[in-house]
């Protein structure tokens, strides 16, 4: 009885289980399907989506990026390269801004170490080139018209520098420039 | 010398020493803004808090800075004590609460200690949430860039260039939170060690202007231990450099020579190897050619010319460059000497052989410690690191004199300073060293005060004598070394040389040989010259001479890294790497041999001298020693400094000469009426005269003559003269200067090229009506 009912179980459980597995294929195969025909038909993705990577404007429609060289110090595989500049007014921006999408492995780092909201990662992943070349982005590429993610930002307006359009205490938290050449308070 | 507990640890101290200095000596951290090792304490920022424990037990624990409290026997230092951390924590977050959010954009930083320190002690949050103090900025100069609302008042900018380095129009202004560091009225500033000041500030209220235009942050660049190619000092830099161009220089700590500080024309003439005019192809009869072509035509002329080559190095290229072109001119017999004038020649290898007969010139270090010191010419211009060196000396009380002819800065801080025409020079020198070896009633004026100096040098226990090799005839220098001499063992003496690496291109060169050279390019016995980083043809006293001569030449082959007149008129010109591109020796004003090594390499192809000459004598089928065989051949037993040391002495061989201190009265003392005197600025050299910045500082050009003679003459302040040369005619304003010798014109370098006139050669003065 006991050898018997061994014997039984060892012949039914695989066959309840092809079973299952058949009827789940089955039942799939009416399931809504989660697979789109890209690139016919594209997914929206998440705002927060670690994509292409874009330079932003402020407020005023003025490049945001100070070319202060913290993205392309905390990028891990050195994929981003820029040069500073100075225009006559004090505003500072990168005469040169190239990064090498060949390299960038999206991980974000730029964006997190960015103090101006200028460099921004977008939701956009197709960038599919036949040269490595053609994936080196230079500023006129990456320099987008909009703020991007973060509406409102401008770096100037918290600053202690003067630029064009903003003297010395003239930022939101300034008080007015001390008059050093007298002692009255 | 006891021992003081810090951290549980015994640290010995000195005594007079404060519990900060004793920490920092013994590699133990403590933070702070306002101490500085060659400024002292000052207790301004408040941020070195640590807590002490007396000995007796009676009395609690309390927080004490420790930049003010001297370290004492018995006491405990606690640096991570609750209470200490908590002031220094409270202290930075004070200081920010005025700072302005301008980290992106401020040059500072990366290298910035209030940055530093509030990630180190600080809260990491801003909770100060009111509205910040403001200030507006000066304009400083091209080298200094102000940018007042960063400031943290530790009062390090004007400790350092009021007291330290005795300057007078940075100070500081108003009173309470709302002190302010800069000028009187904007402009710039006027110390020659101003750029210091981008250095000592804690944070980003002074920066470079110069490395702005082209700024990167400090991890991008790439540096290399190096040697300050501007000067005879042989201060140490740290140049650096990204993306194929020289970016900036700063100041690497050398224990005897420059230490924390290095002059403004070090830290802004590298600019010259940035200038657009920089020539960076080879060229042959003016067209553009490949090295190897111009190496080629190169070596055709001087087979064709076969031994009528001649050689001529410079004081501003490195030992190897100069051994070696050396060497190759003694493959086929020719003329070599490394220098264009030979009155300059004459002069550097006196100054070397006095210097070898002595125990050698005492370092800037030592220099800070002379209790008197005699002056004869202007430091500041010539070597400007020294001055800045006397100005210590003159702080601890030293007696300074000066002798001049034409204005120096350092006469403001002489107990004597007596202004001497060139002609007289020499004969003061030797009424002093007549003095110091026998003294004896004076009978005018000048000579009680050559007697007072006398007495103040005899009366010192370390006295210094330094002269200016430039403005110095060989008998003067010859003189000074007497003077020392007749003052006794304690005595010590320098001379100021006129390159980076002049002693040891005066150990190359013999007495004569640029005479030689001149004659025999005139006669037609040199038909071929090879000019390796001099410029002959701008020279100021011989430089049309030069230009004639270089018209019998049949070629002239040029090894240059800045475009001077010789460079341009060059047949074969081949550009070389400048000095933060290459490796290389120079060796400095005590003969110390220095290397330097390459910062960066340019995306044009460019080798340094020695490897041009090398690559040269390979075309010529030349058996040439390597560098470091011909380097031993010349000095036995020498060993290639390793860059980033302090340096070794040189071992050089005694020169053999004779040196010969007669004055030749006859053509020294009718100069004729007028006389010019070399008188030049703390930013001019052949190569920092190509650095942009530094060529915006230029004085005014004018015709500087003492008060006395204008109101002779009948000339007003600003009225044009005509001054007469051997070379020509110049038409310039009159200036007036209170430092400028009797019979006197002082003029610039540039000035008296145009004249064809030398240090100390007549003159023709005329109104222009």
């Amino acid at each position: 009885m006991k050898i018997a009912g061994q014997t039984n179980k060892r012949i039914a459980s695989p066959l309840i289980r092809l079973w299952r597995s058949l009827w789940v294929t089955l039942r799939h195969a009416w399931a809504k399907r989660e697979t789109v025909s890209y690139p016919e038909i594209k997914r929206s993705l998440p705002g927060r989506w670690r994509g292409r990577i874009v330079l932003t404007r402020d407020p005023d429609g003025e490049e945001r990026c100070v070319a202060c060289y913290l993205c392309s110090a905390v990028c891990p595989v050195d994929c981003i390269h820029l040069q500073a500049r100075q225009q006559d007014d004090g505003r500072r921006y990168p005469e040169t801004f190239r990064i090498d999408f060949s390299r960038c492995i999206f991980c974000g780092f730029c964006e997190e170490a960015c103090p101006t909201l200028a460099i921004q990662l977008t939701p956009d992943f197709e960038m599919c080139e036949r040269s490595h070349d053609s994936l080196v982005y230079e500023k006129e590429q990456l320099l987008i018209d909009g703020q991007g993610k973060h509406a409102g930002y401008n770096f100037y307006r918290h600053a202690g520098i003067a630029i064009f359009g903003k003297a010395i205490g003239e930022g939101t938290h300034d008080t007015p420039p001390v008059d050093h050449d007298t002692n009255l308070p | 010398m006891g021992t003081i507990r810090i951290e549980n640890h015994e640290i010995p101290f000195r005594e007079g020493d404060n519990i900060l200095k004793t920490a920092l000596a013994a590699g133990m951290e403590i933070p702070y803004f306002c101490y500085h090792t060659a400024l002292g304490s000052l207790g301004a920022c408040r941020l070195c808090a640590v807590e002490i424990t007396p000995k007796d037990p009676g009395k609690a624990p309390q927080v004490v800075m420790a930049c003010l409290e001297p370290a004492r026997g018995g006491i405990e230092v606690s640096i991570s004590s609750a209470a200490a951390q908590q002031v220094r924590q409270k202290v930075i977050e004070f200081l920010m609460t005025n700072h302005p959010h301008d980290c992106p954009v401020c040059d500072e930083g990366g290298e910035c200690h209030l940055q530093e320190m509030t990630v180190a002690c600080g809260p990491p949050y801003r909770r100060y949430r009111g509205r910040k103090r403001t200030f507006t900025n000066q304009y400083l100069g091209p080298l200094v860039h102000h940018e007042m609302n960063r400031c943290i008042t530790c009062y390090r900018c004007t400790r350092f260039y009021q007291d330290y380095a005795l300057g007078d129009d940075l100070g500081a202004m108003r009173l309470r939170n709302e002190v302010y560091f800069g000028r009187f009225q904007d402009g710039p500033l006027a110390s020659p060690f101003a750029g210091n000041l981008v250095e000592i500030c804690p944070t980003g209220v002074f920066t470079d202007a110069v490395f702005r235009q082209h700024f990167a942050r400090v991890w991008d660049l790439k540096t290399a231990p190096s040697i300050c190619p501007h000067c005879s000092i042989g201060c140490n830099t740290l140049p650096g450099a990204r993306d194929g161009m020289l970016r900036r220089v700063r100041n690497r700590f050398h224990p005897d020579l420059n230490r924390w500080f290095i002059c403004d024309r070090g830290r802004y003439g590298h600019q010259y190897s940035e200038h657009p005019a920089r020539p960076l192809t080879s060229r042959v009869d003016g067209a553009k050619v490949s090295y190897r072509q111009a190496l080629a035509a190169a070596a055709e002329q001087i087979k064709a010319v076969g031994d009528k080559t001649g050689g001529l190095g410079s004081v501003r290229e490195d030992l190897e460059g100069n051994t070696l072109l050396r060497a190759l001119l003694n493959g086929f017999n020719g003329i070599f000497t490394a220098f264009s004038d030979p009155r300059l020649e004459a002069a550097t290898i006196t100054a070397v052989t006095a210097l070898q007969n002595t125990t050698g010139a005492p370092s800037l270090a030592e220099m800070e410690q002379a209790d008197a010191a005699l002056i004869v010419g202007d430091l500041t211009a010539h070597a400007p690191m020294i001055d800045l060196a006397l100005r210590q000396a003159y702080r601890s009380g030293a007696r300074l004199a000066v002798l001049h002819s034409g204005p120096t800065p350092l006469a403001r801080f002489a107990a004597t300073a007596l202004a001497i025409p060139p002609h007289e020079m020499s004969v003061c020198l030797s009424h002093l060293s007549e003095r110091a070896a026998a003294p004896s009633a004076a009978n005018s004026n000048q000579k009680e005060m050559l007697a007072n100096i006398v007495v103040s040098l005899t009366a010192s226990h370390r006295p210094l004598l330094i002269g200016v090799t430039e403005t110095l005839s060989a008998s003067q220098i010859a003189v000074l070394a007497q003077l020392a001499a007749a003052l006794g063992p304690g005595a010590r003496l320098a001379y100021a040389l006129p390159g980076a690496n002049a002693y040891g291109a005066a150990l190359l060169s013999q007495t004569g040989r640029a005479t030689a050279m001149l004659e025999a390019i005139e006669t037609g016995h040199i038909q071929n010259l090879i000019v390796a980083g001099n410029d002959p043809l701008g020279d100021t006293r011989l430089g049309a001479r030069w230009r004639a001569a270089r018209q019998r030449l049949d070629s002239l082959i040029v090894l240059d890294c800045v475009a001077t007149a010789t460079a341009e008129a060059a047949d074969i010109l081949i550009p070389v790497a400048a000095w933060a591109e290459r490796s290389g020796t120079f060796v400095n004003y005590e003969g110390r041999a220095q290397g330097f090594t390459h910062t960066f390499r340019r995306p044009e192809f460019l080798p340094s001298t020695a490897e041009v000459i090398a690559d040269l004598a390979r075309h010529l089928e030349l058996v040439l020693p390597d560098i470091a065989a011909a380097l031993g051949d010349t000095f036995p037993g020498y060993q290639a400094p390793v860059p980033g040391a302090p340096g070794s002495p040189l071992p050089a061989p005694a020169i053999p000469m004779h040196i010969d201190t007669t004055i030749h009265q006859g053509c020294e003392s009718h100069p004729g009426r007028w006389q010019a005197a070399l008188s030049t600025w703390y930013g001019d050299d052949p190569l920092a005269s190509f650095a942009p910045a530094l060529t915006e500082l230029v004085p005014a050009v004018a015709a500087l003559i003492s008060p006395a003679a204008a109101l002779n003459e009948g000339i007003k302040a600003g009225e044009r003269v005509r001054l007469q040369g051997p070379a020509g005619t110049v038409v310039l304003p009159v200036q007036p200067d209170n430092d400028v010798a009797a019979g006197t014109i002082a003029l610039t370098r540039a000035v008296l090229a145009q004249l064809g006139a030398g240090h100390g050669d007549p003159l023709e003065l005329e109104k222009v009506s």
